[in-house]
């Protein structure tokens, strides 16, 4: 039997959300600062307008959610699993939608759900685009645009935790997709995600700028304003661009080689990263029972090349560019050997990624045929790390489902009686369980079907086979590639089913679902 | 005779010296970027806007790009509609050839109209696969224009009622919660 949700279960929610918007609200401010600094006056409007939204809808949420006080209860009801997930679910709805304020304002817009569309694909770090006349955009939009990225990668929940710790934090955090809490809090694991993303922030934007100030010969305000904007979607897998052409405006390797080493960071798990970085795994290990420290090897840094989800992604990885490589020469594409690995090796990091980004028109793109197609597609569904701001299936879900699989094999050819070692490495020992197994196949298989619904959907209204797959994935897995399906003249229902599939390939399902239950229960329970 | 001759062939050098630009196809954008191998090696004229940055860089080059789309004519700031994305290329410029040239397209700017003539470069194996116009020749067509916009009142005020009303909600519950 379906309970259905209390009035306290409302308030819990709502005064979560509230608190969500508030903090959005705060992030929403920096657009305000750009604009006036910029003296960009029209779009200072629909940024005040915005900012003024959240704090209106995120105050009344937390004023109407207050629980009131009764004597016979012990205690408040605090955020339990499944609040905290339908509070993801349906921030990550509403804040895109807040978000487009500026956008539908800007004029740049076709309607309020191509405006829509760009705010949930910046928020979820997807990078497909449907602005009208990008080229001539006003800055401080276009900051917005690419501060979504930030605030969608990093985590606007994250972003929460932090200026309102309280309870229920552990659910928020996994409901964003992340599942891998470095330090023994959530509050200091979401600091130090935030610590991470600064640090790179400060040296990916001074490295981009110098490129760009001293190579390309911008003058250095424009250097910094593409050294910023890039960063935000390089970092966070994003993929928007200041410009129209993307990464092949700059009509630079040095440029190009600086942006995919910040891809590849925007890939690697905070876990990884925060390993990485470390002195030592003992800050770490040491209060929690999840890691088995008994490995001679665990606090050297090298011992990240050792675990599953490393090795899955470089094997991926490699297999991936492979084909892709094959796939262009066999086409005849390039008439060079450095014209044709250097532009699919960018191509395919970027999709690999879940960036977007392209040094390649679509237009091109949507004639890359059978390997080269082949190997793009599948790197775009399986894409980086888990925790980390790229999209798709997840490394770590790769290497267990393919682990698991060999095991069952093994098993099978062994004599009865003999043991299968069913033990991984990631980050120290672990068993691989009947669950865990489960689990990475049963998201794997949830992709799989987002990819093909999608790709259904583009074959109702006569996209090609090829090209409807293409930007399914792209959408699905939070890419933003696209071979030219994306643009205003699609049809509203196509535009709606990748603004679904980027939600849900972002929150990876399952905050989605328990949303779905919460509304089922509140509207058939008992 | 051979001083006739070799004024002949003279005149002939200076001819062919002079003349690429009417040799060059007129080509849109939009071509060079769907069948731009087609193009490749060819010299041909684009007409549009420069858009972006102009980077001048070590060898005496421009590079920027050329946007060809309804935006030149109808931009958004001036009350143009939104007719789908920017379609451009870009172009490697002789820095002396840009001398004079109003700033080019971006937020409230629109760029200078040009006619760029120059070899169409598809996937330059010298520039590792990169494609652009090697541009010869430049001509002004359109002077570059400075756009306004005004403010947006309205969205000014009401963002700042809403948020006096929202500080205005949270306060009351702060004092609610002191009171109990």
């Amino acid at each position: 039997m379906l309970i259905r949700p209390a009035a306290d279960d409302f308030r819990v929610v709502g005064d979560a959300l509230g608190r969500v918007f508030l903090a959005t609200a705060a992030a929403a401010l920096l657009p305000v600062v750009w604009a006036i600094i910029g003296r960009e006056w029209h779009p200072l409007g629909s940024f005040v307008l915005m900012v003024g939204v959240f704090v209106a809808v995120g105050g009344f949420l937390v004023a109407i959610s207050r629980q009131k006080s009764d004597p016979l209860k012990t205690a408040q009801r605090g955020l339990d699993w499944s609040h905290g997930m339908v509070v993801v679910a349906v921030a990550w709805l509403v804040v895109p939608a807040v978000g487009s304020i500026p956008f539908v304002l800007s004029g740049h817009f076709a309607s309020p759900v191509d405006a829509y569309f760009d705010a949930m694909s910046g928020l979820s770090t997807t990078g497909l685009a449907l602005v009208a006349d990008l080229d001539h955009l006003a800055s401080s939009i276009n900051f917005w645009r690419h501060l979504l990225h930030f605030l969608g990668g990093q985590g606007i929940i994250i972003a929460a935790l932090l200026l309102f710790a309280g309870k229920g934090g552990t659910t928020l955090f996994h409901g964003e997709g992340r599942e891998d809490r470095m330090l023994p809090s959530v509050q200091s694991t979401a600091k130090a995600i935030w610590a991470v993303s600064f640090l790179h922030l400060a040296v990916g934007v001074v490295a981009l700028s110098a490129v760009a100030s001293v190579i390309l010969g911008y003058s250095w305000n424009r250097a910094l304003f593409h050294g910023l904007m890039i960063f935000f979607a390089a970092f966070d897998t994003g993929g928007f661009a200041p410009q129209s052409t993307s990464i092949g405006y700059y009509h630079s390797a040095t440029f190009e080689a600086v942006t995919a080493v910040l891809m590849v960071a925007g890939a690697l798990s905070f876990g990884f990263h925060f390993r990485l970085w470390s002195r030592s795994d003992r800050r770490y290990t040491g209060r929690s029972k999840r890691v088995d420290v008994s490995d001679r090897d665990a606090n050297s840094r090298w011992s990240l090349l050792k675990n599953l989800e490393s090795r899955a992604i470089i094997t991926t990885f490699l297999l991936t560019l492979g084909f892709t490589l094959v796939g262009l020469a066999a086409m005849g594409a390039y008439s060079s050997v450095t014209g044709l690995s250097r532009q699919g090796f960018f191509q395919l990091l970027s999709a690999h990624t879940g960036t977007g980004f392209a040094t390649v028109p679509s237009a091109e793109m949507a004639g890359w045929v059978g390997l080269a197609f082949g190997g793009m597609a599948v790197a775009m569904a399986l894409g980086g790390m888990a925790s980390s701001t790229a999209g798709g299936v997840k490394a770590l879900r790769i290497g267990l489902t393919v682990r698991a699989i060999t095991d069952e094999v093994r098993g099978d050819l062994l004599p009865d009686g003999a043991l299968v070692d069913d033990s991984y490495y990631q980050f120290g020992r672990r068993r691989l369980t009947a669950e865990v197994a489960r689990s990475a196949m049963v998201v794997s298989l949830l992709f799989v079907a987002l990819y093909l619904i999608g790709a259904a959907i583009g074959i109702v209204y006569d996209v090609p086979l090829q090209s409807a797959l293409f930007e399914s994935v792209s959408a699905g897995a939070n890419v933003g590639l696209s071979v030219g399906v994306t643009d205003q003249a699609m049809p509203v229902l196509l535009k709606l089913t990748y603004i679904v599939e980027m939600w849900l390939g972002r929150l990876e399902f399952i905050a989605a679902f328990v949303l779905v239950g919460f509304i089922y229960a509140w509207v058939r329970g008992r | 005779m051979r001083r006739l001759l070799t004024l002949a062939a003279s005149a002939t050098f200076l001819v062919v010296l002079l003349a690429p630009p009417a040799l060059a196809i007129d080509v849109t954008a939009k071509e060079l970027i769907d069948d731009g191998a087609e193009y490749d090696g060819m010299t041909v004229t684009v007409v549009g806007e420069l858009i972006g940055d102009y980077g001048q860089r070590r060898g005496g080059y421009t590079w920027t790009q050329l946007n060809e789309d309804p935006y030149v004519v109808e931009p958004i700031a001036r009350d143009g509609r939104p007719a789908g994305g920017n379609i451009g290329i870009g172009v490697m410029v002789p820095s002396p050839l840009m001398e004079g040239l109003d700033a080019p397209g971006r937020y409230r700017q629109v760029g200078p109209l040009v006619s760029l003539t120059g070899v169409w470069k598809y996937h330059d194996p010298a520039r590792h696969g990169e494609s652009f116009l090697h541009v010869a020749e430049l001509a002004l067509v359109r002077r570059g224009e400075a756009l306004s916009e005004p403010p947006d009142w309205a969205a000014l005020v009401g963002g700042a009622a809403l948020m006096v009303g929202g500080a205005l909600m949270l306060y009351a519950r702060r004092r609610s919660e002191q009171s109990t």
